[in-house]
Protein backbone atom coordinates (compact mmCIF):
# COMPACT_ATOMS: atom_id res chain seq x y z
CA UNK A 1 0.00 0.00 0.00
CA UNK A 2 2.61 2.31 1.13
CA UNK A 3 4.45 1.56 -2.11
CA UNK A 4 1.75 2.99 -4.12
CA UNK A 5 0.71 6.18 -1.90
CA UNK A 6 3.94 8.20 -2.05
CA UNK A 7 3.83 8.16 -5.95
CA UNK A 8 0.46 8.97 -5.40
CA UNK A 9 1.20 12.05 -3.37
CA UNK A 10 4.35 13.02 -5.30
CA UNK A 11 1.88 12.74 -8.48
CA UNK A 12 -0.78 14.93 -7.05
CA UNK A 13 1.45 17.73 -5.37
CA UNK A 14 3.18 17.60 -9.22
CA UNK A 15 -0.62 18.37 -11.01
CA UNK A 16 -0.63 22.23 -10.53
CA UNK A 17 2.97 23.07 -11.24
CA UNK A 18 2.72 20.67 -14.54
CA UNK A 19 -0.18 22.89 -15.48
CA UNK A 20 1.30 25.27 -14.83
CA UNK A 21 4.43 24.72 -16.39
CA UNK A 22 2.10 23.68 -19.57
CA UNK A 23 0.57 27.54 -19.62
CA UNK A 24 4.11 28.91 -19.31
CA UNK A 25 4.76 27.11 -22.81
CA UNK A 26 1.80 28.06 -24.01
CA UNK A 27 2.87 31.51 -23.58
CA UNK A 28 6.56 30.96 -24.71
CA UNK A 29 4.81 29.72 -27.69
CA UNK A 30 2.67 33.26 -28.48
CA UNK A 31 5.77 35.32 -27.92
CA UNK A 32 7.03 33.16 -30.63
CA UNK A 33 4.53 33.50 -32.71
CA UNK A 34 3.64 29.39 -32.40
CA UNK A 35 0.20 30.19 -33.49
CA UNK A 36 -2.06 30.52 -36.85
CA UNK A 37 -4.58 33.02 -36.97
CA UNK A 38 -6.98 33.76 -39.94
CA UNK A 39 -10.07 36.21 -41.18
CA UNK A 40 -13.04 34.27 -40.28
CA UNK A 41 -15.47 36.41 -41.85
CA UNK A 42 -17.08 39.93 -41.81
CA UNK A 43 -17.58 41.22 -38.48
CA UNK A 44 -19.56 43.87 -36.73
CA UNK A 45 -18.00 47.71 -36.82
CA UNK A 46 -15.00 47.82 -34.91
CA UNK A 47 -14.27 44.09 -34.36
CA UNK A 48 -11.89 42.01 -36.55
CA UNK A 49 -13.55 38.11 -36.48
CA UNK A 50 -10.54 35.83 -36.30
CA UNK A 51 -9.92 32.45 -36.56
CA UNK A 52 -6.84 30.95 -34.17
CA UNK A 53 -4.98 28.03 -33.93
CA UNK A 54 -3.33 27.01 -31.19
CA UNK A 55 -0.81 24.33 -30.48
CA UNK A 56 -0.37 22.49 -26.57
CA UNK A 57 0.15 19.42 -25.76
CA UNK A 58 -2.73 19.86 -23.57
CA UNK A 59 -6.12 20.87 -25.65
CA UNK A 60 -7.62 22.98 -22.43
CA UNK A 61 -4.64 25.10 -22.34
CA UNK A 62 -4.67 25.59 -26.20
CA UNK A 63 -8.16 26.68 -25.96
CA UNK A 64 -7.42 28.89 -22.90
CA UNK A 65 -4.44 30.50 -24.96
CA UNK A 66 -6.60 31.33 -27.88
CA UNK A 67 -7.73 34.72 -26.70
CA UNK A 68 -4.43 36.04 -26.05
CA UNK A 69 -3.48 34.55 -29.68
CA UNK A 70 -6.22 36.44 -31.04
CA UNK A 71 -5.28 39.87 -29.58
CA UNK A 72 -1.50 39.21 -30.00
CA UNK A 73 -2.09 38.10 -33.54
CA UNK A 74 -4.05 41.22 -34.43
CA UNK A 75 -1.34 43.36 -32.57
CA UNK A 76 1.80 42.12 -34.58
CA UNK A 77 1.04 39.63 -37.16
CA UNK A 78 -2.09 40.49 -38.78
CA UNK A 79 -3.61 38.09 -41.77
CA UNK A 80 -4.22 37.28 -45.05
CA UNK A 81 -7.70 37.56 -47.05
CA UNK A 82 -9.36 35.98 -49.81
CA UNK A 83 -12.76 34.21 -50.31
CA UNK A 84 -14.69 37.61 -49.52
CA UNK A 85 -12.71 38.31 -46.46
CA UNK A 86 -10.19 41.45 -46.55
CA UNK A 87 -6.25 41.24 -45.07
CA UNK A 88 -5.22 43.20 -42.32
CA UNK A 89 -1.72 44.39 -41.35
CA UNK A 90 -1.14 44.42 -38.23
CA UNK A 91 -2.00 47.37 -35.55
CA UNK A 92 1.72 47.88 -34.55
CA UNK A 93 3.90 47.27 -37.77
CA UNK A 94 6.86 48.82 -36.48
CA UNK A 95 9.75 46.62 -36.60
CA UNK A 96 10.95 45.89 -32.93
CA UNK A 97 8.59 47.54 -31.35
CA UNK A 98 7.42 44.60 -28.82
CA UNK A 99 11.12 44.39 -27.41
CA UNK A 100 10.83 47.86 -27.56
CA UNK A 101 7.69 48.02 -25.02
CA UNK A 102 8.60 44.90 -23.74
CA UNK A 103 7.65 45.85 -19.84
CA UNK A 104 3.79 47.44 -21.05
CA UNK A 105 3.36 43.91 -23.70
CA UNK A 106 4.51 41.99 -20.44
CA UNK A 107 1.82 43.27 -18.09
CA UNK A 108 -0.61 43.43 -21.03
CA UNK A 109 -0.57 40.04 -21.98
CA UNK A 110 -0.13 38.86 -17.71
CA UNK A 111 -2.43 35.81 -16.79
CA UNK A 112 -5.79 38.19 -16.39
CA UNK A 113 -3.96 41.10 -17.88
CA UNK A 114 -5.84 43.59 -20.31
CA UNK A 115 -5.91 41.72 -23.37
CA UNK A 116 -8.63 39.87 -22.08
CA UNK A 117 -10.59 43.11 -22.54
CA UNK A 118 -10.51 42.89 -26.06
CA UNK A 119 -11.33 39.55 -27.22
CA UNK A 120 -14.34 36.89 -27.12
CA UNK A 121 -15.02 33.57 -28.16
CA UNK A 122 -17.46 32.50 -30.04
CA UNK A 123 -19.26 29.73 -28.19
CA UNK A 124 -19.38 26.26 -30.38
CA UNK A 125 -16.71 27.22 -32.61
CA UNK A 126 -13.65 24.71 -31.28
CA UNK A 127 -12.09 22.59 -33.39
CA UNK A 128 -9.51 20.38 -32.15
CA UNK A 129 -7.21 17.96 -34.44
CA UNK A 130 -3.98 15.84 -33.32
CA UNK A 131 -1.20 16.49 -34.54
CA UNK A 132 1.86 14.15 -33.38
CA UNK A 133 1.81 14.34 -29.78
CA UNK A 134 0.09 17.28 -29.76
CA UNK A 135 -3.23 19.35 -29.99
CA UNK A 136 -3.76 21.80 -32.51
CA UNK A 137 -7.07 23.47 -31.22
CA UNK A 138 -8.75 26.53 -33.55
CA UNK A 139 -11.30 28.89 -31.93
CA UNK A 140 -13.32 31.98 -33.48
CA UNK A 141 -12.47 34.79 -31.52
CA UNK A 142 -14.14 38.20 -32.15
CA UNK A 143 -11.07 41.11 -31.14
CA UNK A 144 -12.44 44.35 -30.32
CA UNK A 145 -10.02 46.04 -32.79
CA UNK A 146 -11.13 49.87 -32.18
CA UNK A 147 -11.00 49.46 -28.44
CA UNK A 148 -7.90 47.51 -28.53
CA UNK A 149 -5.90 50.67 -30.79
CA UNK A 150 -7.23 53.62 -28.94
CA UNK A 151 -5.58 51.70 -25.79
CA UNK A 152 -2.68 51.03 -27.79
CA UNK A 153 -2.38 54.93 -29.28
CA UNK A 154 -3.22 55.92 -25.46
CA UNK A 155 -0.04 53.64 -23.94
CA UNK A 156 2.13 55.51 -27.36
CA UNK A 157 3.06 52.39 -28.40
CA UNK A 158 1.26 52.90 -32.10
CA UNK A 159 0.62 56.22 -33.35
CA UNK A 160 -2.88 58.09 -33.57
CA UNK A 161 -3.86 59.02 -37.59
CA UNK A 162 -4.07 62.39 -36.57
CA UNK A 163 -0.57 62.24 -34.78
CA UNK A 164 1.54 65.60 -35.63
CA UNK A 165 -1.31 67.81 -36.78
CA UNK B 1 3.32 91.64 -13.51
CA UNK B 2 -0.10 89.94 -14.34
CA UNK B 3 0.07 91.56 -17.61
CA UNK B 4 3.46 90.10 -18.34
CA UNK B 5 2.60 86.74 -17.62
CA UNK B 6 -0.47 86.82 -19.50
CA UNK B 7 1.61 88.03 -22.74
CA UNK B 8 4.30 85.43 -21.95
CA UNK B 9 1.24 82.85 -21.92
CA UNK B 10 -0.06 83.68 -24.75
CA UNK B 11 2.74 83.82 -26.69
CA UNK B 12 4.01 80.37 -25.49
CA UNK B 13 0.22 78.98 -26.64
CA UNK B 14 0.50 80.78 -30.27
CA UNK B 15 4.07 79.18 -30.41
CA UNK B 16 2.53 75.51 -30.12
CA UNK B 17 -0.07 76.33 -32.02
CA UNK B 18 2.21 76.90 -35.12
CA UNK B 19 4.25 74.44 -34.15
CA UNK B 20 1.78 71.80 -35.24
CA UNK B 21 1.21 71.33 -38.89
CA UNK B 22 -2.58 71.73 -40.23
CA UNK B 23 -4.46 68.95 -40.48
CA UNK B 24 -4.78 67.84 -44.21
CA UNK B 25 -8.46 68.02 -45.29
CA UNK B 26 -10.68 65.18 -46.97
CA UNK B 27 -13.51 65.07 -49.29
CA UNK B 28 -15.18 61.44 -50.76
CA UNK B 29 -16.38 61.97 -54.42
CA UNK B 30 -17.80 59.57 -56.82
CA UNK B 31 -15.33 58.23 -59.10
CA UNK B 32 -15.66 59.40 -62.85
CA UNK B 33 -16.52 55.32 -63.82
CA UNK B 34 -18.58 55.31 -61.12
CA UNK B 35 -20.85 58.44 -62.51
CA UNK B 36 -20.70 57.31 -65.81
CA UNK B 37 -21.64 53.82 -65.39
CA UNK B 38 -24.56 55.03 -63.41
CA UNK B 39 -25.14 57.39 -65.81
CA UNK B 40 -24.40 60.35 -63.70
CA UNK B 41 -22.65 62.17 -66.33
CA UNK B 42 -23.52 65.53 -68.56
CA UNK B 43 -22.16 65.47 -72.33
CA UNK B 44 -19.79 68.31 -72.98
CA UNK B 45 -18.96 69.14 -76.56
CA UNK B 46 -14.95 70.09 -76.36
CA UNK B 47 -12.77 70.99 -79.67
CA UNK B 48 -15.11 68.94 -81.65
CA UNK B 49 -15.37 65.79 -79.44
CA UNK B 50 -17.89 64.76 -76.51
CA UNK B 51 -16.29 64.16 -73.27
CA UNK B 52 -18.74 62.95 -70.59
CA UNK B 53 -18.44 65.11 -67.50
CA UNK B 54 -19.19 63.47 -63.88
CA UNK B 55 -22.63 65.52 -62.68
CA UNK B 56 -22.21 65.02 -58.84
CA UNK B 57 -25.21 67.10 -58.30
CA UNK B 58 -27.75 64.42 -59.83
CA UNK B 59 -25.19 61.77 -58.02
CA UNK B 60 -25.80 62.82 -54.82
CA UNK B 61 -29.73 63.42 -55.70
CA UNK B 62 -30.77 60.27 -57.07
CA UNK B 63 -28.32 57.53 -55.70
CA UNK B 64 -29.05 56.68 -51.69
CA UNK B 65 -26.61 54.25 -51.87
CA UNK B 66 -23.98 56.98 -52.87
CA UNK B 67 -25.41 58.88 -49.59
CA UNK B 68 -24.81 55.90 -47.62
CA UNK B 69 -21.12 55.27 -48.43
CA UNK B 70 -20.16 58.97 -48.00
CA UNK B 71 -22.09 58.69 -44.47
CA UNK B 72 -20.12 55.41 -43.36
CA UNK B 73 -17.03 56.56 -44.77
CA UNK B 74 -17.22 59.93 -42.64
CA UNK B 75 -18.96 57.62 -39.33
CA UNK B 76 -15.43 55.98 -39.81
CA UNK B 77 -13.26 59.07 -40.71
CA UNK B 78 -14.95 61.14 -37.61
CA UNK B 79 -13.92 58.10 -35.30
CA UNK B 80 -10.41 58.71 -36.33
CA UNK B 81 -10.90 62.22 -35.83
CA UNK B 82 -10.58 63.10 -39.32
CA UNK B 83 -14.23 64.58 -40.63
CA UNK B 84 -14.68 65.04 -44.20
CA UNK B 85 -15.79 68.30 -46.04
CA UNK B 86 -19.42 66.91 -47.95
CA UNK B 87 -19.05 67.39 -51.27
CA UNK B 88 -22.85 68.20 -51.17
CA UNK B 89 -22.05 71.47 -49.75
CA UNK B 90 -19.24 71.93 -51.73
CA UNK B 91 -21.37 71.87 -55.15
CA UNK B 92 -23.60 74.37 -53.21
CA UNK B 93 -20.72 76.59 -52.35
CA UNK B 94 -19.90 76.40 -55.65
CA UNK B 95 -22.95 77.10 -57.41
CA UNK B 96 -23.27 80.76 -55.45
CA UNK B 97 -19.68 81.15 -56.40
CA UNK B 98 -20.81 80.70 -60.24
CA UNK B 99 -23.42 82.70 -59.86
CA UNK B 100 -21.49 85.53 -58.56
CA UNK B 101 -18.66 85.21 -61.36
CA UNK B 102 -21.59 85.01 -64.16
CA UNK B 103 -23.38 88.78 -62.72
CA UNK B 104 -19.22 89.91 -62.54
CA UNK B 105 -19.05 88.87 -66.12
CA UNK B 106 -16.13 87.82 -67.59
CA UNK B 107 -13.64 90.32 -66.45
CA UNK B 108 -10.78 88.75 -68.19
CA UNK B 109 -11.74 85.83 -70.02
CA UNK B 110 -10.22 83.55 -67.76
CA UNK B 111 -8.53 80.87 -69.26
CA UNK B 112 -8.13 78.37 -66.07
CA UNK B 113 -8.89 75.26 -67.68
CA UNK B 114 -10.34 73.24 -64.33
CA UNK B 115 -11.93 69.52 -64.68
CA UNK B 116 -14.98 69.82 -62.07
CA UNK B 117 -13.52 67.20 -59.73
CA UNK B 118 -10.46 70.33 -60.05
CA UNK B 119 -12.93 73.13 -59.45
CA UNK B 120 -14.43 70.97 -56.39
CA UNK B 121 -11.39 70.58 -54.59
CA UNK B 122 -10.30 74.02 -55.30
CA UNK B 123 -13.58 75.23 -53.59
CA UNK B 124 -13.28 72.46 -50.59
CA UNK B 125 -9.45 73.37 -50.34
CA UNK B 126 -8.97 69.62 -49.69
CA UNK B 127 -6.15 67.88 -49.39
CA UNK B 128 -6.89 64.83 -50.21
CA UNK B 129 -9.81 63.40 -52.58
CA UNK B 130 -10.95 59.95 -51.82
CA UNK B 131 -12.34 58.28 -55.23
CA UNK B 132 -14.98 55.72 -54.35
CA UNK B 133 -16.73 53.24 -56.78
CA UNK B 134 -18.49 49.76 -56.80
CA UNK B 135 -20.19 47.44 -58.84
CA UNK B 136 -22.78 44.59 -58.34
CA UNK B 137 -21.18 41.56 -59.60
CA UNK B 138 -23.60 38.24 -60.54
CA UNK B 139 -22.59 34.83 -59.81
CA UNK B 140 -25.66 32.77 -60.54
CA UNK B 141 -28.23 33.34 -57.52
CA UNK B 142 -25.49 35.06 -55.54
CA UNK B 143 -24.14 38.57 -56.01
CA UNK B 144 -20.93 39.81 -54.64
CA UNK B 145 -19.88 43.50 -54.08
CA UNK B 146 -16.67 45.10 -55.61
CA UNK B 147 -15.48 47.86 -54.01
CA UNK B 148 -12.61 50.73 -54.57
CA UNK B 149 -11.64 52.88 -52.17
CA UNK B 150 -8.83 55.28 -53.86
CA UNK B 151 -7.08 58.14 -52.02
CA UNK B 152 -5.49 60.48 -54.55
CA UNK B 153 -3.55 63.94 -53.96
CA UNK B 154 -5.54 66.64 -54.49
CA UNK B 155 -2.49 68.79 -55.01
CA UNK B 156 -0.96 66.67 -57.70
CA UNK B 157 -2.95 63.85 -58.61
CA UNK B 158 -0.89 61.27 -57.46
CA UNK B 159 -2.43 58.26 -55.70
CA UNK B 160 -1.98 57.86 -52.10
CA UNK B 161 -3.13 54.39 -51.90
CA UNK B 162 -6.16 52.32 -52.26
CA UNK B 163 -8.48 49.60 -50.59
CA UNK B 164 -10.57 47.28 -52.77
CA UNK B 165 -11.62 44.00 -53.16
CA UNK B 166 -14.49 41.64 -53.98
CA UNK B 167 -16.76 41.05 -50.86
CA UNK B 168 -17.92 37.28 -50.10
CA UNK B 169 -20.98 36.27 -52.65
CA UNK B 170 -24.15 36.70 -50.70
CA UNK B 171 -28.12 35.22 -51.97
CA UNK B 172 -30.40 37.86 -49.68
CA UNK B 173 -28.06 40.62 -48.71
CA UNK B 174 -28.65 43.91 -50.78
CA UNK B 175 -25.97 46.27 -52.41
CA UNK B 176 -26.09 49.08 -49.53
CA UNK B 177 -25.64 46.25 -46.52
CA UNK B 178 -22.68 44.93 -49.05
CA UNK B 179 -21.39 48.40 -49.82
CA UNK B 180 -21.70 48.84 -45.72
CA UNK B 181 -19.77 45.60 -45.15
CA UNK B 182 -17.27 46.57 -47.73
CA UNK B 183 -16.32 50.16 -46.20
CA UNK B 184 -16.15 48.65 -42.92
CA UNK B 185 -13.85 45.81 -43.73
CA UNK B 186 -10.91 48.05 -45.92
CA UNK B 187 -11.05 51.18 -43.97
CA UNK B 188 -8.53 50.14 -41.58
CA UNK B 189 -6.43 48.97 -44.72
CA UNK B 190 -6.69 52.38 -46.43
CA UNK B 191 -5.86 54.29 -43.10
CA UNK B 192 -3.06 52.77 -43.05
CA UNK B 193 -1.69 53.53 -46.08
CA UNK B 194 -3.23 57.46 -45.30
CA UNK B 195 -0.90 57.41 -42.27
CA UNK B 196 1.69 56.75 -44.61
CA UNK B 197 1.56 59.74 -46.53
CA UNK B 198 0.88 61.82 -43.59
CA UNK B 199 4.21 60.59 -42.32
CA UNK B 200 6.07 61.46 -45.47
CA UNK B 201 4.14 64.69 -46.05
CA UNK B 202 5.56 66.01 -42.16
CA UNK B 203 8.68 64.50 -43.30
CA UNK B 204 9.46 65.73 -46.92
CA UNK B 205 6.19 68.30 -47.53
CA UNK B 206 3.74 68.61 -50.24
CA UNK B 207 4.86 67.45 -53.85
CA UNK B 208 3.78 70.34 -56.49
CA UNK B 209 4.90 70.96 -60.10
CA UNK B 210 6.06 74.54 -60.58
CA UNK B 211 6.10 75.50 -64.49
CA UNK B 212 8.30 78.87 -65.58
CA UNK B 213 7.40 80.16 -69.21
CA UNK B 214 8.45 83.17 -70.71
CA UNK B 215 6.81 85.88 -72.52
CA UNK B 216 7.56 85.96 -76.50
CA UNK B 217 9.49 89.28 -77.62
CA UNK B 218 8.92 90.46 -73.71
CA UNK B 219 10.13 94.57 -73.40
CA UNK B 220 12.97 93.44 -71.40
CA UNK B 221 14.22 90.51 -73.55
CA UNK B 222 14.51 88.37 -70.49
CA UNK B 223 14.42 84.58 -71.37
CA UNK B 224 15.49 81.68 -69.11
CA UNK B 225 19.32 82.26 -70.85
CA UNK B 226 19.96 85.72 -69.37
CA UNK B 227 22.32 86.12 -67.29
CA UNK B 228 22.83 87.79 -63.98
CA UNK B 229 26.32 88.51 -62.60
CA UNK B 230 27.46 85.43 -64.83
CA UNK B 231 24.65 83.30 -63.79
CA UNK B 232 21.93 82.06 -66.05
CA UNK B 233 18.25 83.04 -64.88
CA UNK B 234 17.03 78.93 -64.81
CA UNK B 235 20.52 78.48 -62.68
CA UNK B 236 19.36 81.17 -59.97
CA UNK B 237 15.88 79.64 -60.29
CA UNK B 238 17.44 76.26 -59.18
CA UNK B 239 19.35 77.42 -56.54
CA UNK B 240 16.30 79.67 -55.40
CA UNK B 241 14.64 76.04 -55.14
CA UNK B 242 17.34 74.47 -53.62
CA UNK B 243 17.28 76.41 -50.80
CA UNK B 244 13.46 76.88 -50.18
CA UNK B 245 12.02 73.13 -50.91
CA UNK B 246 12.40 71.02 -48.03
CA UNK B 247 15.19 69.49 -48.15
CA UNK B 248 16.38 70.68 -51.52
CA UNK B 249 13.74 68.03 -52.99
CA UNK B 250 13.22 69.07 -56.82
CA UNK B 251 14.02 67.72 -59.90
CA UNK B 252 14.52 70.09 -62.94
CA UNK B 253 12.41 67.76 -65.57
CA UNK B 254 13.56 69.79 -68.72
CA UNK B 255 14.65 73.60 -69.74
CA UNK B 256 15.31 75.86 -72.33
CA UNK B 257 15.80 79.51 -72.97
CA UNK B 258 11.58 79.81 -73.33
CA UNK B 259 10.42 76.96 -70.23
CA UNK B 260 11.80 74.94 -67.41
CA UNK B 261 9.70 72.07 -65.72
CA UNK B 262 10.32 71.53 -62.33
CA UNK B 263 8.60 68.11 -60.93
CA UNK B 264 8.42 66.45 -57.78
CA UNK B 265 8.89 70.09 -56.07
CA UNK B 266 8.35 69.28 -52.24
CA UNK B 267 7.54 72.56 -50.55
CA UNK B 268 7.01 73.17 -47.06
CA UNK B 269 3.42 72.79 -45.51
CA UNK B 270 3.43 76.06 -44.09
CA UNK B 271 5.23 79.33 -44.22
CA UNK B 272 6.78 81.21 -42.05
CA UNK B 273 4.42 82.75 -40.99
CA UNK B 274 2.58 79.42 -39.88
CA UNK B 275 0.05 79.85 -43.10
CA UNK B 276 -0.59 76.88 -45.01
CA UNK B 277 0.62 77.25 -48.76
CA UNK B 278 0.02 75.56 -51.72
CA UNK B 279 1.42 76.08 -55.01
CA UNK B 280 0.33 79.51 -55.90
CA UNK B 281 1.66 80.39 -52.02
CA UNK B 282 5.18 79.11 -52.83
CA UNK B 283 5.31 80.31 -56.66
CA UNK B 284 4.14 83.90 -55.20
CA UNK B 285 7.71 83.58 -52.93
CA UNK B 286 9.70 82.87 -56.12
CA UNK B 287 7.79 85.74 -58.26
CA UNK B 288 8.28 87.88 -55.69
CA UNK B 289 12.36 87.29 -55.55
CA UNK B 290 12.50 88.00 -59.26
CA UNK B 291 10.79 90.81 -59.10
CA UNK B 292 12.90 92.40 -56.37
CA UNK B 293 16.60 93.53 -57.26
CA UNK B 294 19.07 92.85 -58.80
CA UNK B 295 16.50 90.75 -61.29
CA UNK B 296 13.66 93.30 -61.33
CA UNK B 297 12.00 90.78 -64.02
CA UNK B 298 8.31 91.40 -64.25
CA UNK B 299 6.07 88.08 -64.01
CA UNK B 300 2.82 87.12 -63.09
CA UNK B 301 1.59 83.91 -61.62
CA UNK B 302 -1.00 81.44 -62.38
CA UNK B 303 -2.69 79.11 -60.91
CA UNK B 304 -3.82 75.35 -62.04
CA UNK B 305 -5.05 73.50 -59.28
CA UNK B 306 -3.11 72.80 -55.88
CA UNK B 307 -0.56 71.44 -57.03
CA UNK B 308 0.67 73.69 -59.98
CA UNK B 309 2.01 76.61 -60.59
CA UNK B 310 2.88 78.53 -63.47
CA UNK B 311 5.32 81.54 -63.37
CA UNK B 312 5.14 83.43 -66.59
CA UNK B 313 8.43 86.16 -67.39
CA UNK B 314 8.91 89.27 -69.19
CA UNK B 315 5.46 90.55 -68.41
CA UNK B 316 2.87 91.31 -66.14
Amino acid sequence: MKKFLLPLLVAILCLPSCKSLRQKQANTDTNQYRYEIECAGNAIQGTYLVKVWTYSRNASVAENQCRKNAVHGVIFKGYGGGQGCVSQRPLANTPGIEDQYKTYFDNFFAPGGEFQKYASIMSGTTETVKVGKEYKVGVVVSVRKDDLRKALEAAGVIRKLNSGF
Amino acid sequence: MKKSIFTIVLACVALIASAQIKKPELMVVPSDVWCITNGYYTEVENMGMTTKVPNYKQALQENMGLKLAIAKLNDLMAERQFPLISLEQTIKNLEQRRMEDNMTVSKAGNELAESPLDEVARMAKCDIILELSWEMKDFGPKHSLAYILEGRDAYTGKSIGAASGTGAPSISADVDVLLEEAIVANMDNFNNRLMDHFQEMQDIGREIILDIKVFANNERGIDLESEFDGEELVDIIENWLQVNTVQGRFSRQYSSENVANFTQVRIPTYDERGRAIDANGFAKQLSKMLKQAPYNIPNKVLVKGLGRAVIILGEK
